[in-house]
């Protein structure tokens, strides 16, 4: 089973053709992630394939009867009860589960008898997440899940997602990063109404700096170290930046020039 | 399709119960009623033209109420967790047309009830009919200017407004208009009451398409 979007587009009077052209499959053990900047259609893509909007043309097809979507927008306006609405989106999903172990999980610390507008912004979110995460949906299409969660609420939910993702087939919209580390996803950008696949991310590169005080000019000395990506000059001393597999080399090289060693430090950020 | 679909109705009702905006339309209503029937009304079928031509502005303003009742991210959920829009439009038309058989429904027990007059049931019986073509001709109304067909209340007022004013006191007009001029004249409005529920299923569509293509 698989949702498939075939050539789906999407016009507003107003904005103009926001969708151009959008070719996605969906399928369990394969999430897709769609990354991009504010206003390129990435709402509007997922409502489409919540089945929440049709495409002005193109087809979804392979829909199953039981959809669990989270809007991006937290509607605030619900005078209804958090537990009765929990009821009730169960039964119009048509499925009789209980979404008190997800709120659980989540860590859902309002009162589920206050109306849904007097709620917090996280635990609106807590409950939106529940009525689309526990209703046994066979398709996710989640718009920003993350957003508005405290920590551990976040770190609860990339299980609950990594775990629902091996069974269903899941859609996300995400500006965080953590949608892309689901096992097995797939990451697109959505840019002038298409979809690119996103090459993976490139493997994050650490590195060491040293801190070394050496005799003679410091750009004679640099030009004698392998491996230096960046290069500092403060008083008395030269810091330099190299990738933590050439530290040792350059560690060697420094001491064979008689330079002294003030500091080795960890330094994890992106080259 | 049907459990979902009842399942969609009875949120929009629990919601609707929520919000209070039911309030107005049938406090409204109920004011005219009162008005109309409070002295001496008069024998059937008289004052009955009356109140069902009251009962087609204020079904169509409850219709406009329920269509409304969800913010328009909320009904984004809705729908997708419905299945779809089929099942929340007609729920929503089966929610608002329920609300107008309300209206419909006290307009015609209330005099039977606290008046002097005889009501024989052929009488009653087409003053349900009458008031039953004005309630769903109310409820069509309604959906054709609430979202997702008119989505800025200012204008579903003027246009509602506009279009009762035009059509209800045109007794040649169906099925409001002419549902009222037989029940004055001792005719059934059988006719009438069928082509205001059909008009009411064809507002629905209306608003259904409307949904798909706005969404």
């Amino acid at each position: 089973m698989g949702v498939r979007l075939a050539g789906v587009r999407k016009s507003y009077r107003r904005r103009g053709e926001v969708l151009a052209g959008i070719d996605l499959e969906l399928a369990p053990a394969r999430p897709a992630v769609v990354v991009g900047g504010n206003g390129t259609g990435k709402s509007t893509l997922l409502r489409i394939a919540a089945g929440a909007g049709a495409p002005t043309a193109g087809s979804v097809t392979g829909r199953p009867g039981v959809v669990g979507f989270l809007p991006g927008r937290v509607p605030a306006s619900s005078r209804m009860p958090a537990r009765a609405y929990l009821r009730h989106m169960a039964a119009v999903h048509g499925t009789r589960q209980d979404a008190g172990d997800l709120l659980d999980e989540l860590g859902f610390s309002g009162d589920l008898d206050a109306p849904v507008a007097r709620l917090s912004t996280g635990n609106v979110q807590k409950i939106l997440l529940a009525q689309a995460l526990g209703c046994g949906a066979g398709l996710l299409v989640l718009d920003e899940p993350w957003s508005g969660l405290d920590a551990p609420a976040m770190a609860a939910l990339d299980r609950l997602l990594a775990a629902a993702a091996a069974t269903t087939a899941l859609l996300v919209a995400d500006h965080t990063g953590r949608a892309a580390a689901l096992p097995g996803a797939a990451v697109f950008r959505l840019a002038h109404g298409v979809l690119a696949a996103e090459a993976a991310a490139p493997p994050e590169v650490r590195h060491t700096v040293v801190e070394l005080w050496c005799p003679g000019d410091p750009a004679e000395v640099l030009r004698g170290l392998p491996g230096v990506r960046a290069s500092w000059l403060g008083a008395g001393s030269l810091t330099v930046r190299v990738p933590a597999d050439r530290g040792d080399g350059l560690l060697a090289a420094a001491l064979a020039r008689g330079c002294s060693v003030l500091g080795v430090r960890r330094d994890g950020a992106r080259p | 399709m049907i459990v979902r679909t009842f399942a969609v109705a009875r949120y929009l009702t629990a919601d609707l119960s929520r919000s209070q905006r039911f309030l107005l339309p049938l406090l409204v209503h109920g004011a005219v009623l009162a008005v109309l029937f409070g002295g001496d009304p008069g024998p059937p079928p008289g004052p009955w033209a009356v109140s069902a031509l009251v009962v087609y502005p204020t079904a169509a303003w409850l219709a406009v109420v329920v269509a409304n009742t969800e913010a328009p991210e909320q009904r984004a959920v809705t729908i997708a967790s419905a299945g779809g829009p089929a099942r929340v439009t007609a729920a929503t038309l089966l929610v608002a047309f329920a609300g107008g058989l309300v209206l419909a429904a006290l307009s015609v027990l209330v005099p039977v009830v606290v008046s002097r007059y005889p009501y024989p049931p052929p009488v009653l019986l087409a003053g349900a009919l009458a008031h039953v073509a004005c309630a769903a001709t109310g409820t069509a109304l309604g959906l054709l200017v609430a979202r997702p067909v008119v989505r800025r209340i200012g204008w579903s007022v003027c246009i509602g407004v506009a279009v009762v004013m035009a059509t209800a006191v045109q007794p040649w007009l169906p099925p409001a208009g002419s549902a009222v001029e037989a029940l004055v004249s001792g005719r059934l409005p059988i006719a009438q009451a069928a082509l205001g529920v059909g008009l009411a299923v064809v507002a629905g569509v209306v608003s259904w398409a409307r949904e798909i293509r706005t969404a």
